[in-house]
């Protein structure tokens, strides 16, 4: 179990006031969840990932891993915990089984442990013919196989990995949550990862937008996705001139929410009526237009135009 | 914290070793200055209370000291590889203790000048000198004390350093200095007074005392010495208040910076 309270953190900026990176975050996360911490690059993803793994400290605030409040009790709380950083923590010049070791004693357990579930993990990898070779050796989706074996050789309760998907391809990525997510379930781990891609937070039980060291939400992805309604409207207009025209037009039918950004518009909450009269009145003046279920991202671009409206 | 200990001052043995260039510079490097610097001060060379020692002899100690310091000073410049890279975190995650991180960093890089100094020792018999077994021992000990302490300090640097390149600049502004000020390069008594008492101060020359001696005089001297022994405790002391600061430095996780007050 992660709680997280009240937490924010500053950095130091040379000759201007400290910037805010994270601020207010208060947080939840059941035992056994799968939880994203979604938003795009620069929202304090990683910042919040490394107060986590105790490598910085908040200005205020609390974490607790399992109970274990991570000011006071660093040593118990690494204990339990198994992390994927976004760059390799793996040496290269070492072959996989000298780095394996080396996290062996880090972590001192006993070579009949160490060596019986070695074996059960590189089984999944198809690594287990490669042990004695050299890190660097390996591919980059190898290489975070590797990286994830590594950090649940102590069998943590508690899993913190920072866009361990960064850099594979998609069906590296594919493969990768996956294994994540069967082993999560055996092994009844708490996971909490980060990830810039919103379509990867869509597989978590539990998701956080973060934004601008904010929580603009938590939630599920289907309770977040229902905040939005049922469907949107995707409207590619031919050019900006004929979106602008599009929008002041469904602008004067009441209770559509529009969003409009360059040449496109996204519509909530549109009668069939209104579709039709597009379709028949106006199929000049737009490329394309689509009716999709909402998604993460929608909800994230819902939110932020939702804060704009609120600070103007 | 032996077990984390070992497991990390053998990864800096074998990356050492398995980095070619690192092996083949860290001796090329001490025997080029051995060789230029002895054979150009060769002839006028006189040292005070050594009559009739050559240069070559004279600068041995210090090319021994230089071995251990440079190459355990440099060794720590992993700490910044390794963070750059990210296998810094990945330890620091771990629940070793932090003594156990700093110590197997500092004895690995350690280890490393030691062998290199090793290896120099073989010319001990060829310039001459013919210490026993028991002052082999002290001069060990002594080397092992020095590397400590500097590598530690190595250490302390690198942890703050963002880029190996700012390291280098910092250790030739310092350590350069510090090392041909010691009585290394010349004799102390022939400086000048303000020279010497920088001599004093410099923690280098201590250590450079403590592979001189046992190169010449017996084992009882050396033990009924007071200059040795005092160079050896502040050696001692110098090692410890440097691997307490740098386990210090390591415990101190980020900080947020301050809220701003608006
Ligand atoms: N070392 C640092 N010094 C100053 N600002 C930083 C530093 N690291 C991150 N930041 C700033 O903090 C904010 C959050 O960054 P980060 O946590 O890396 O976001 P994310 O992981 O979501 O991309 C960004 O505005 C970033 O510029
Ligand atoms: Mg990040």
């Amino acid at each position: 179990m992660i709680s997280i309270q009240k937490l924010d953190y500053y950095y130091a900026v040379k000759k201007q006031p400290a910037r805010c990176a994270l601020s207010d975050i208060s947080l939840q996360i059941d035992p056994g969840t799968l939880f994203t911490l979604t938003g795009p690059n620069g929202g304090g993803k990683s910042t919040l990932f490394r107060l986590l793994c105790g490598l910085s400290l908040p200005a205020q605030g609390e974490i607790r891993l399992n109970g274990l409040d991570l000011q006071h009790h660093a040593a118990e709380a690494r204990r339990l915990t198994g992390v994927v950083f976004q760059s390799p923590a793996l040496d290269k010049h070492l072959t996989l089984l000298e780095n394996f070791t080396i996290h062996r004693d880090l972590h001192q357990l006993p070579q009949a442990l160490f060596s019986s579930r070695l074996e059960e993990d590189m089984a999944w990898t198809g690594l287990a013919g490669r042990l004695h070779e050299r890190v660097g050796t390996l591919s980059g989706g190898m290489a975070r196989r590797v990286e994830l074996v590594k950090a649940l050789l102590h069998r943590p309760k508690i899993v913190l990995m920072d866009e361990p998907t960064n850099g594979l391809d998609p069906g590296g990525r594919r493969d990768f949550l996956q294994v994540i997510d069967r082993l999560r379930q055996e092994r009844q781990m708490t996971v909490l990862m980060t990830s810039h891609l919103f379509d990867e937070a869509e597989r978590a039980d539990q998701v956080g937008i973060l934004h601008q060291g904010t929580l603009l939400a938590v939630g599920s992805p289907s309770q977040l996705r229902d905040r939005l309604g049922q469907e949107m409207v995707v409207i590619q207009g031919k050019d900006r001139q004929q979106a602008l025209f599009l929008s002041q037009l469904l602008e004067k039918k009441p209770g559509l929410s529009i969003h409009h950004r360059e040449s496109e518009l996204r519509v909530e909450g549109i009668d069939s009526a209104t579709l039709n009269n597009l379709l028949t009145d106006h199929r000049e003046q737009f490329q394309t237009l689509s009716v999709k279920k909402p998604t993460l991202e929608d909800l994230f671009i819902h939110l932020t135009e939702q804060q704009r409206g609120h600070s103007s | 914290m032996m077990q984390a200990m070992v497991a990390l001052s053998k990864r800096e043995l074998i990356r050492f070793f398995r980095q070619g260039h690192r092996v083949v510079g860290s001796v090329a490097q001490p025997v080029l200055f051995w060789v230029l610097l002895g054979s150009g001060f060769s002839a006028s060379f006189q040292a005070p209370g050594y009559p009739g020692l050559s240069y070559s002899e004279y600068f041995f100690p210090g090319i021994l000291l230089m071995v251990v310091l440079f190459s355990g000073i440099f060794s720590t410049i992993t700490v910044i590889e390794d963070r750059n890279q990210g296998l810094l975190q990945g330890v620091l995650v771990s629940p070793a203790p932090r003594m156990a991180i700093v110590l197997g960093k500092v004895i690995g890089a350690m280890a490393i000048g030691l062998l290199q100094a090793l290896f120099f020792m073989l010319a001990i018999p060829f310039l001459g000198m013919d210490p026993s077994f028991a002052n082999l021992l002290l001069l060990l000990l002594g080397l092992v004390v020095a590397a400590l302490g500097f590598t530690a300090l190595g250490f302390l640097i690198a942890w703050n350093m963002e880029s190996t390149a700012g390291f280098h600049a910092i250790m030739s502004v310092f350590l350069l200095p510090l090392w041909m000020l010691s009585g290394a390069l010349f004799p102390m008594e022939q400086a000048p007074v303000w020279l010497e008492s920088i001599m004093l101060v410099n923690p280098v020359s201590h250590a450079l005392v403590l592979i001189r001696l046992p190169l010449y005089h017996s084992t009882e001297v050396l033990l009924a010495n007071p200059d040795y022994l005092t160079a050896f405790a502040i050696a001692v002391a110098w090692a410890m208040g440097m691997l307490l600061l740098a386990l210090r430095q390591i415990k101190r996780p980020d900080c947020s910076a301050p809220a701003p007050t608006s």
